[in-house]
């Protein structure tokens, strides 16, 4: 499962939860220079705000990103989804511009727009030609800080915000990876979906919308990253005129609480209209920044990661019990996840299902070769290099990981994959993927004739 | 308040698009055609140390009938299944061990091999990529597994209402043309194909002077150039095959509705349109992009931004080699289907109307351009592109006859261009039965 986000407007809160749960961990920057990238500049202006500045003079576009530490988990009762609401008012208009302002400017000069939302973190990006890199700094500012929330604007962006939870569950693989993060993490943050409660949404008016915006907007809550063929300083600059007046406001983010542990096998099937079955299992995993990380990182690789990897070859290549399978690793601040979703023909789930946990156990009892781990690391050297092909996506990198994270360690964990040993790789799927975790099965519904 | 603004920035639009064309994209390939015909492209690219390639064979479903309909797929998958040196678990292997990948698929006017590497292993991919399409070994149980793995794909679109909606608006507008289908054929015909019809159908198409190679990265043009002739000195010479005669595309023009159980509603709405050599490419183009294309076209700001009644609606053209098509999409609450099918047609009947004013013009004009120059960023992607041109026999220099062509069309080109294409529409909706 590698889904894309999507280019139309914040496909955003079910796409991202995805982006940080599909594939490897967060591979990207490294330490070492590679072809002329210097180290990104990264402050702390007086009121707090972060930026992070990577100078890449091989691009012709600039990468504004605007970061704000507020998703799904931040909400109480009666706000859940007001994040992700709050998001899409953003492109509403503000105190000096109208509704569309955003792509109505960005698109006349050739740019791309969007933003996403997720457990964690909402981000906004303005993708444009280098030289209007400026302007489009000013641009972010006001579209984050001076948003209006008008009430028939968000009268009307609340039935759009409905149309995209229709989309979502019109979707299987989509509503699959939502539905295993809700078993998994059930009462904890990290349960609730990111589009949220629709009692809660039709609530919302402008003065309580506003009111949760106004709490976590602010200054400290949030990081710019500019990415491009720029000069630092004229950047710096911008970025201080446009969000340097904002005063500083006290917030600590709340830490989490740890994801409930639980004993055996959290089951749930769901009758569909489809008539494939789709599997989901999912285990516990370490939060980013965790010692294992690395480690979870090359087994999710080896085990469900490329065509080459163990449950692809076995289960379908081999036994061609399945259409489809991949393995992967989500690694959030709070908590990870390890999952495997597959699709299959039958109705047969238990038999994938014994499949996949019989390639987990060859894996607990007699770890991974010296060449899987040897094309686990070259994978992860090579998605770094083909991630700086394009200004976004060392943006995306940076802000996630500046976000909920860490700078300094996103940008040395490809030196960190590196030093993962066979050993290491062992001792992880014995200490993760053990006999507790999550089984969600899509089930074919009967049909009426 | 917005059109004062708009003409604002309307003195950078035109300058804006171009100045997304990165040095890589600013200059055409190499190109160079072997003894043997096979056309190569190279492009030196040293921003990265990555390479890609893509490797165009003139077959597809274009080249297919219902009888053997999903064939050119079919053989794509199973390329990767197999050479005399290699099984497929070592060719995935071998990829993987370079810092990339390789896979494969079938189009309507071409089918693709791709792969990627690190820079520094671009002999090995080359080497690789010659071995899968030249020395397929095409084994039966591969075969039977790729079709059953199609057979489901087909089943899945079937149970989805968007896949659904647009299968059945393509095989509408198209009629008989092979366009009609979808890529991954039909169920009974993909039963019957076994592998004496797929090693026939190699032979028939994989020959030399059907193959495009394009590569694009931190390599030197002249020493892939050397290595693609010794790697690729197998392919066989001869066309092979004759242009297909293909039945003429005639668009129903009728609604069709599809009653599933769905949280939204799909509505679709198509029409015939030229191919991309046809002198009204570019202006469809822009017509597109106006009503359907980015945030800022018709459809999003009225369907969408006023109205409330989407969430995801677009419209889209793309490029082919025969008839093309344009259409226009929007998913809705069961309950405003009415009202937002209205909407949509509303915006098709105003654009065969009234010109669209100079604002939105210069918006879809910009839009459009540089979505396809932020789209030739990465070497995967410049390759893909320089092929595809070369597939359409468009030329090298078609990106820029292109981006020319695009800022040169006018209010009034548009109007015609409404008028004359967007007269009769294909409908199709899908949704629950009405309550």
């Amino acid at each position: 499962m590698t889904p894309t986000p999507s280019r139309r407007r914040s496909v955003c809160a079910l796409a991202i939860v995805l982006l940080t749960t599909a594939g490897c961990a967060t591979r990207t920057a490294s330490s070492a220079p590679s072809h002329g990238l210097p180290a990104p500049i990264r402050e702390v202006l007086p009121n707090g705000m972060r930026l992070i500045i990577q100078e890449h003079r091989a691009a012709s576009t600039v990468a504004i990103h605007l970061w704000t530490g507020v998703g799904g988990r931040d909400e109480s009762v009666g706000e859940r989804g007001f994040s992700h609401f709050a998001e899409h008012m953003m492109f509403k208009g503000t105190a000096t511009r109208p509704r569309g302002f955003v792509e109505t400017e960005v698109e006349s000069v050739g740019g791309r727009t969007n933003a996403g939302t997720s457990n964690d973190y909402t981000f906004y990006y303005l993708l444009l030609p280098a030289a209007r890199a400026l302007p489009g700094i000013a641009l972010i500012a006001d579209m984050v800080l001076n948003s209006v929330f008008d009430p028939t604007e968000l009268t009307r962006e609340r039935e759009v915000v409905f149309e995209e939870v229709r989309l979502n569950e019109d979707n299987p693989r989509s509503s699959l990876g939502r539905q295993l993060y809700n078993l998994l993490y059930q009462e904890h943050p990290y349960g609730r979906p990111v589009l949220g409660d629709a009692a809660d949404l039709r609530a919302a008016t402008q003065e309580t919308l506003r009111g949760y915006y106004t709490r976590y907007y602010v200054p400290n809550n949030m990081t710019l990253v500019v990415v491009g063929p720029v000069d630092p300083a004229a950047v710096r600059a911008a970025a201080l005129e446009a969000f340097g007046a904002r005063p500083a406001v006290p917030y600590t983010r709340p830490p989490l609480p740890a994801p409930g542990r639980f004993d055996g096998v959290r089951d749930r099937a769901v009758e569909r209209p489809e008539r494939q079955t789709q599997l989901g299992l999912a285990w516990l995993g370490p939060p980013l920044g965790h010692s294992d990380m690395a480690a979870v990182d090359v087994l999710g690789h080896i085990l469900g990661g490329p065509r080459s990897s163990r449950l692809n070859q076995a289960l379908r290549e081999r036994a061609r019990l399945v259409s489809s399978i991949s393995g992967w690793y989500g690694a959030l601040q709070g908590a990870g996840t390890i999952g495997v979703t597959a699709q299959l023909e039958g109705r047969d789930a238990g038999a994938v299902e014994q499949a996949i946990l019989a390639e987990i156990e060859r894996v607990r009892s007699d770890g991974v070769t010296p060449d899987e781990l040897a094309r686990a690391i070259t994978a992860s050297e090579a998605e770094r290099e083909f991630s700086r092909e394009t200004v976004e996506g060392l943006a995306l990198a940076y802000g996630r990981a500046e976000t909920t994270w860490n700078l300094e360690e996103e940008r040395a964990y490809v030196d960190r994959v590196r030093k993962v040993t066979r050993a290491e790789v062992q001792a992880a799927a014995r200490r993760y993927l053990t006999a507790s975790y999550a089984r969600l099965t899509f089930v074919p519904r009967a049909r009426t004739p | 308040m917005r059109a004062p603004r708009l003409l604002g920035t309307a003195v950078l639009a035109a300058t804006a698009a171009w100045a997304l064309v990165g040095a890589a994209a600013a200059q055409g390939p190499r190109r160079e055609q072997l003894p043997s015909g096979l056309t190569l492209l190279v492009r030196e690219n040293t921003a990265t140390p990555v390479v890609a390639a893509s490797l165009f064979v003139r077959v597809g479903s274009r080249w297919e009938t219902e009888d053997d309909a999903g064939i050119s797929h079919l053989l794509q998958q199973v390329l990767l299944k197999g050479t005399p040196t290699r099984s497929a678990l070592e060719i995935a292997e071998a990829a993987e061990g370079l810092g990339g990948g390789i896979s494969a698929s079938a189009d309507m006017d071409f089918s693709e091999l791709r792969a990627t590497a690190l820079a520094r292993n671009w002999k090995k991919m080359i080497e690789l990529m010659a071995d899968v399409a030249l020395r397929p070994t095409l084994p039966d149980a591969e075969i039977d597994g790729e079709r059953r793995v199609m057979l489901t794909a087909l089943r899945s679109r079937q149970d989805q209402p968007f896949p659904l909606a647009m299968d059945t608006v393509m095989s509408r507008v198209y009629g008989d043309h092979p366009y009609g289908r979808p890529i991954l054929g039909r169920p009974a015909a993909l039963e019957r194909i076994d592998r004496a019809a797929l090693l026939a159908y190699h032979q028939r198409f994989y020959r030399a002077p059907r193959m495009i190679l394009a590569v694009s990265g931190d390599v030197s043009a002249r020493e892939v150039m050397a290595e693609v002739a010794r790697r690729f000195a197998a392919a066989p010479a001869g066309e092979g095959e004759p242009e297909p005669t293909l039945p003429a595309a005639a668009a129903r023009a009728d609604r069709t509705v599809l009653v599933r159980p769905s949280a939204q509603a799909q509505v679709l709405v198509a029409f015939l349109a030229p191919p991309t050599s046809h002198p009204d490419y570019a202006a469809v183009k822009v017509l597109t992009t106006a009503l359907g294309g980015g945030m800022a076209g018709r459809l999003f700001t009225e369907v969408r931004d006023k109205q409330g009644l989407a969430y995801s609606t677009g419209g889209a053209y793309p490029s082919r080699l025969g008839p093309g098509v344009l259409y226009m999409q929007l998913g809705t609450a069961p309950a405003n289907q009415v009202r937002a099918e209205a909407a949509m047609l509303g915006e098709l009947e105003r654009i065969r109307r009234d010109p669209v004013n100079p604002a939105e013009l210069t918006r879809a004009k910009a839009y459009l351009l540089g979505n396809f120059a932020l789209d030739r960023r990465t070497n995967a992607r410049l390759a893909w592109y320089d092929a595809f041109f070369e597939v359409l026999g468009v030329g090298l220099d078609f990106a820029d006859r292109y981006t020319r062509a695009v800022e040169a069309v006018t209010a009034e080109d548009l109007l015609r261009v409404a008028q004359t294409y967007l007269a009769a529409p294909t409908i199709v909706t899908l949704g629950p039965a009405a309550q």
